[in-house]
């Protein structure tokens, strides 16, 4: 069955390019639905075992994929936020195909990334799903997406490389036979060869957190993204260092995770209180999301460095709903486009008309920013809690960007919502048809996650005090 | 008393099957059409690689040794035939708008080919400088077949520096001869140990000789100079052949001297490093600002040079699996990319990178296989490219040359850069007519370009297919003549 959920959606993306024009919404539709369902059933079932075939024998490379705990957990939100991007895609896109077809074929990729337990397995996947993110970049982007695509690509490609080097290091010196996980853990790396193999393997997870300094990439790729909002769901759900840090990271690294926290926790407190700040000087909805993503990713970067327990569950958890919250407000924005024209923030007067539509970007918002009872705010007071325990002032410093969040977040709010509508405007209508269950489906999921944690913390918590363990106690 | 000579057929029959190929095309030409005699011609290509398959695991040497079809001359043939049956394949369709539609190009051509399994097979040095002449002399007519000024220029650029690269390989010949007193590649290995220090200096001398004349082949920085004129210059037929047959014999005769005969000779690997090392910079530099598509494919093939040779610094066992490899992924890639050149190209200088622009949305088959093919260069999995890369680096990095594997992991970043940025291009929305010709989708073309698509996408899923074969150690070892 896990191997039916990662492949599924690509299997899909081939299906729609044999698919008749007017099949193609229905079909990727029911397919993203299918693999949401699948996961579902995975999760009724008590995750997937891990799963190992060789697949090069004479390398040691395996075929072994797991879906439990935290990569259970955002393999859900993978797929249920695919489908949404779908339903939005099917909707907003006249002559959709290619792109719900990217969108499938990029799931795929990241489904594979979190379900993946040998880390060149990993390496593949992760590398796989950076193909339809050019791609739709590419297709459908704005006039200056060329500097954008190579900036995302060569950044991505940089720190994956450095990486790879990490990757084949890891099995040459540890002189473990495959490099499956497990395999792995047993024969690890000792002394300084250990700091340098993590520092290439944090490469490529600083570029995906993002973390400053490598974060340059991120506001161009969703500035230069279609208007929509569809490729910015998927981008966002392909922000997976925080994730890969933790499932291979810690585990592999322990000492030098422990060696360079400090280090660590400072650029990931500084990228948090950094990205708000730069947030409040956006102009463009696009940019202004993606630094308050970026300021989330500091939050997360600073919980799993932390390698404190309560850190690192509000890390995995603010990882996995931040892609619900931020995702749909990529499609809030993409709604607004469509009824005003521009991504400005200064287009003022739209509540007045759209009251629906700002209601619900409010919301996200506020999930965004961390209100009590919402989603983001479970993961974010969890991070701090425990960062205050391992570097105190840190933890200040990040705490310092919840005050940026709501002044960035409720000023772009209030010169766009709310305000006189210009004279001479045209008329906005409000949310119609499929984009209540849009919005609606992720702000439902946002406010259930805030108020009852409990289905997603009995994922994640095994999950993380079984890594931390494996670091030799907290 | 007269010794009779160690002559056997059958190691020699996949060599001498390609050469009837050539005899016919040369006296058939009188009489039959061009397009009958390249089937024939293809025919021999595979009737050649049936008698590979024949000769698989026998092991089979003839002349005292001096000729070898054990296995890694077979692996190393099989990817000198694919190379040169997609040639003929593409030659098909776009020769007579090259202007070289006459028997002497099949000619020509399967006489260099005959030079380069002749390379893949030989057991001592003499015979590989035979292989190496014939193909060099074939590939120098080639390059200049066209009656065009760029050809002459390129077929005389090839020629002089090709000329020069030879003269010093054959001198690097003559110093290993006299410091170990053997041409044959067993028979250096096994004398490389117990010398005395004057034969060791001029082994060294002998070995870095050897290594400029084959960097001249190959095209390693700072000898590649030729290599974009003559790339771009000549028809894309040609440059097809050129810089993977050519390539890949060159890498085979490497793989034999350095990887086998002086395998444990101290000195080359040094020198090796530096090179790669400037290939690396300055391959992938250079092609970051080519404009002329075709030309930014010549420096990706002395970029891609440095790659493969990053396999020769590695373990016998690693490295030589690693490059046989790499070298049939590069050929499937880089011939399915030079085919969709040659097809759409409106002349023989190839297209201006800006005219890929909107390709996708006026011949999306083809614009699809080169966005694959181009991502496959880059490395980017899933394709095959990627494990070739990977290989390369492995090899590297498990013999200790960890800075060089680093060196490459960012040479690699900069070309993505450069062959993502024709491949997005072709994805681009574009309101301007058309830059490309027309017609150029022919079945011959489509069926090399799909056969290079297919084999990296198969390929990189399934490694095992083709890594499978070409993994055993006992291959790599039996160079060196244990």
């Amino acid at each position: 069955m896990i191997h039916l959920m990662i492949f599924l959606p690509l299997l899909g993306s081939l299906l729609l390019l044999a698919t008749p024009k007017r099949w193609r919404d229905e079909v990727a539709g029911f397919v993203a639905a299918l693999t949401l369902g699948l996961g579902l059933l995975i999760w009724r079932g008590g995750g997937a075992e891990v799963f190992r075939v060789d697949w090069i024998p004479a390398l040691g490379v395996t075929y072994s994929v797991a879906l439990d705990g935290v990569s259970l957990t955002l393999a859900l939100v993978t797929a249920f936020m695919s489908f949404i991007a779908v339903l939005y895609a099917a909707r907003r896109i006249s002559n959709p195909g290619t792109m719900l077809s990217l969108v499938l074929a990029m799931e795929t990729g990241l489904l594979g990334i979190f379900a993946a337990r040998d880390l060149l397995l990993f390496y593949v996947f992760f590398e796989t799903a950076l193909l339809p993110a050019l791609l739709m970049l590419a297709i459908y982007g704005k006039p200056n997406r060329m500097r954008a695509l190579v900036k995302f690509a060569a950044y991505t490609l940089f720190g994956s490389l450095l990486m790879l080097l990490s990757i084949i290091g890891v099995k040459a010196y540890g002189g473990s036979p495959t490099f499956a996980l497990a395999d792995l853990i047993q024969n690890p790396v000792k002394g300084a060869a250990q700091t340098w193999l993590y520092l290439g393997f944090l490469a490529a997870m600083a570029v995906k957190l993002p973390l400053w300094p490598l974060h340059a990439w991120l506001p161009d790729f969703h500035e230069q993204n279609h208007d929509s909002g569809v490729p910015d769901v998927m981008g966002t759900l392909y922000k997976v260092g925080g994730y890969g840090l933790f499932q291979f990271g810690l585990p592999l690294f322990p000492d030098a995770s422990e060696q360079l926290r400090p280090i660590l926790m400072g650029l990931a407190a500084f990228t948090a209180l950094y990205a708000a700040w730069i947030a409040f000087r956006q102009t463009d909805w696009k940019r202004l999301i993606a630094y308050a993503g970026l300021s989330h990713m500091g939050f997360v970067a600073l919980g799993v460095f932390s390698l404190n327990e309560t850190a690192t569950i509000g890390a995995m958890y603010l990882l996995a709903f931040q892609n619900v919250y931020t995702g749909a407000l990529f499609l809030a924005v993409g709604m607004l486009q469509e009824r005003v024209g521009s991504v400005h923030t200064r287009v003022g007067g739209v509540m007045t008309q759209a009251g629906a539509l700002g209601g619900m970007t409010l919301a996200l918002w506020f999930a965004s920013i961390a209100v009590p009872g919402l989603a983001g705010f479970v993961g974010e007071f969890s991070v701090l809690l425990g960062a205050y325990q391992v570097q105190p002032w840190l933890a200040f410093i990040a705490g310092l960007s919840t005050i940026a969040a709501a002044a960035y977040a409720l000023t772009a709010f209030q010169t766009t919502f709310w305000q006189g509508r210009p004279l001479g405007a045209v008329r906005v209508a409000d949310l119609r048809h499929t984009e209540w269950l849009v919005l609606g489906l992720p702000l439902a999921v946002a406010v259930f996650f805030g108020v009852y944690s409990a289905p997603a913390l009995n994922l994640i918590q095994p999950a993380v005090r079984g890594v931390l363990a494996g670091l030799g106690g907290q | 008393m007269l010794q009779v000579p160690d002559v056997h057929l059958a190691p020699m029959l996949p060599i001498l099957i390609v050469l009837a190929g050539a005899l016919a095309s040369t006296v058939l030409g009188f009489h039959l059409p061009r397009r009958a005699l390249t089937i024939i011609n293809l025919v021999m290509l595979v009737l050649s690689g049936v008698s590979m398959a024949y000769l698989w695991n026998s092991g089979a040497a003839a002349f005292g040794g001096s000729l070898q079809a054990d296995n890694a001359a077979i692996l190393l043939g099989i990817t000198i035939l694919i190379g040169s049956a997609m040639t003929l394949l593409v030659s098909l369709d776009t020769a007579y708008r090259a202007r070289v539609s006459f028997p002497e190009f099949d000619a020509m051509l399967m006489y260099a080919v005959t030079g380069t399994l002749l390379i893949a097979f030989s057991g001592d040095l003499i015979t590989m400088l035979i292989g190496l002449e014939i193909m060099s002399l074939s590939g120098y007519v080639l390059a200049t077949l066209q009656d065009s000024r760029p050809a002459e220029e390129s077929g005389l650029k090839y020629f002089l520096l090709g000329a020069a690269g030879s003269a010093i390989l054959i001198y690097g010949i003559a110093f290993v001869y006299g410091a170990t007193g053997s041409l044959n590649y067993a028979g250096i290995a096994a004398k490389t140990a117990g010398l005395t220090p004057e034969n060791v200096g001029i082994l060294v001398g002998g070995a870095l000789l050897l290594l400029a004349g084959f960097a001249f082949k190959v095209a390693l920085v700072p000898f590649h100079q030729w290599t974009p004129d003559v790339y771009s210059g000549a028809p894309t037929s040609v440059s097809l052949f050129l810089s993977t047959v050519v390539k890949v014999a060159a890498f085979a005769g490497m793989l034999r001297v350095f990887g086998g005969a002086l395998q444990n000779a101290p000195g080359w690997a040094s020198v090796l490093q530096i090179l790669i090392a400037a290939t690396l910079i300055i391959g992938n530099a250079a092609s970051l600002f080519q404009t002329n598509f075709k030309r930014m494919l010549a420096y990706s093939a002395v970029a891609h040079t440095g790659f493969l040779a990053l396999t020769l610094l590695g373990t016998p066992a690693l490295g030589g699996a690693a490059m046989t490899y790499y070298l049939l992924i590069y050929t499937l890639m880089t011939a399915a990319s030079f085919a969709i050149v040659a097809a759409l190209q409106r002349s023989e200088k190839g297209m201006e990178i800006g005219d890929l622009r909107g390709l996708y949305y006026r011949h999306p088959g083809y614009a699809v296989a080169l966005a694959v093919c181009l991502a496959s260069l880059a490395g980017l999995p899933p394709f095959a490219g990627f494990f070739g890369k990977y290989l390369a680096f492995q090899a590297a990095f498990q013999n200790g040359y960890v800075w060089l594997s680093v060196l490459a992991a960012l040479a690699s970043v900069a070309a993505l850069v450069y062959y993502l940025r024709p491949a997005m291009l072709m994805f681009m929305p574009d309101r301007t007519p058309a830059r490309e010709y027309q017609h150029g989708e022919r079945p011959a073309t489509t069926f090399t370009v799909a056969l290079g698509v297919v084999g990296v996408t198969v390929l990189g899923i399934l490694p095992n297919l083709w890594y499978g074969w070409v993994a055993n150690p006992g291959i790599w070892g039996a160079l060196a003549g244990r």
